[in-house]
């Protein structure tokens, strides 16, 4: 499964990229799509059997399931 | 939006601010001018009293079409959002010394691709400059700097920055005579307020839609190989150059001619690099650059709001204390202060770094 994470600061996607990439989980950095924000924050694009890495990662937004190109909420923080 | 159409809008988006702003110095704004977000800030510093430098004050409807447009974008897409608290006074001394570098430079980062889109060699040094502070930025960046998270906030504070614009547009309009409008000078080359207004509600819809950012393009194309930002750069450079071209507003070199500098501009290339290394240095801090803050400020950012005013009594400051440049070069104030700004902004980068756990 592939999974997007939205930050509310770039710091945040570089600890969930470092903590994935300890576990052995490839994660990609890159600018937040526009369609799910029209902030210019990064995110962090990652595939793994369950979204569980992600969850309490430090300022995390929004947590995403993407299936072809299209993305559904599985958390939206406030 | 696809792939596609996402970098259609971008291309539109950049030559449609590129051709705007040539037209907009035809009908009457400064030379490589059409749009200067440090120096229409400043502008509209000056026509409030805070600064006295005679020649430049002027309400800018740009600037209050930018904010007004990116509201009414944001409001369209539902993607209007409060939000503030993100170290607000840091962002506020960030915004003061992004203008001294500006001001030392002669321009944004806007203006330094117009530019150089009117053969301005100078402004080719301040890229050069522009894109080491952006380099030196994301040093810090992939180090772990943090301006921490902002947060939800009532609707209104993400409302009042646009109400402040509007208020501006009222007294412009309907108040004239409250306002300071320099006689001579570039604040006294406008074109009509309509136009100006209208090129800014424009330009701030587009940028909306499409996060156009002068500092991101550099930043994301460093960091993330992605090109997309760096793409509404290179469209605002192109249709401002065969704009230029056509109209005759091309020259290139350092100075025009013996006789004649490039229009508001300096040839001191170690201090037009600095200043815009601070400039760079400072907007990836921030997040991206003063045209970007201004449509996040219309977007509902509280923490750009407050990165504008930082700037607005940046610019007041330089013109009170003597820091900005003129055409005949920088001031020895203005220098001490940019060398203040790098120690500043590196100290703030520093000290905003923490380990990733």
């Amino acid at each position: 499964m592939n999974y997007l994470a939205t930050f509310h600061t770039h710091f945040g996607a570089l600890s969930l990229q470092r903590a994935l990439k300890k576990q052995g989980i490839t994660a990609q950095m890159m600018p937040v799509p526009r369609s799910l924000s029209a902030s210019c924050g990064v995110c962090i694009r990652f595939t793994a059997e369950t979204p569980d890495s992600a969850h309490g990662a430090e300022d995390l937004d929004a947590l995403y399931l993407e299936t072809d190109g299209a993305y559904s909420p599985l958390f939206r923080g406030g | 939006m696809n792939g596609h159409r996402k970098l259609l809008w971008m291309i539109l988006t950049g030559l449609a601010v590129g051709t705007v702003s040539v037209l907009l110095v035809l009908q009457g704004n400064p030379k490589n001018m059409g749009f200067c977000i440090a120096c229409f800030i400043r502008d509209t510093v000056g026509a409030l009293g805070m600064h006295r430098a005679e020649a430049v004050q002027y309400v800018r409807p740009e600037v209050i079409g930018l904010v007004l447009g990116a509201l009414i974008a944001s409001l369209a897409g539902k993607e209007f959002s409060a939000t503030g608290g993100s170290s607000p006074f840091t962002r506020f001394i960030l915004g003061f010394f992004v203008m001294v570098g500006a001001l030392m430079f002669l321009g944004c980062p806007l203006r330094m691709v117009l530019r150089i889109a009117g053969g301005d060699l100078n402004a080719v040094v301040g890229l050069a400059g522009f894109t080491i502070g952006i380099l030196v930025g994301i040093f810090f960046l992939n180090r772990g700097f943090t301006l921490k998270r902002a947060y939800r906030q009532n609707k209104l504070e993400g409302l009042l920055f646009s109400g402040v614009q509007l208020a501006l547009l009222i007294m412009l309009v309907v108040f004239p005579g409250v306002l300071l409008f320099s006689e001579k000078g570039p604040g006294s080359m406008r074109a009509p307020i309509l136009l100006s207004l209208g090129a800014g509600l424009l330009v701030g819809i587009l940028a909306q839609r499409t996060r156009l950012c002068m500092v991101g393009g550099i930043r994301d194309a460093v960091l993330f190989h992605d090109n997309y930002l760096l793409i509404g750069f290179l469209c605002v450079l192109a249709a401002a150059l065969v704009g230029n071209l056509l109209t005759g507003n091309f020259h290139l070199g350092f100075v025009i001619s013996a006789e004649a500098a490039q229009p508001i501009a300096h040839t001191d290339g170690l201090w037009n690099a600095l200043g815009m290394v601070l400039v760079g240095f400072g907007s990836v801090l921030l997040g991206g650059c003063p045209l970007r803050q201004l449509i996040l400020a219309g977007s509902g950012s509280g923490d750009s709001a407050v990165t504008v005013m930082g700037s607005a009594v940046g610019a007041a400051v330089c013109h009170n204390f003597g820091l900005a440049s003129s055409g005949a070069g920088p001031t020895g104030a203005g220098k001490i202060a940019v060398v203040a700004g790098l120690v500043v902004t590196a100290a703030i980068a520093l000290c905003n770094t923490r380990k990733t756990d």
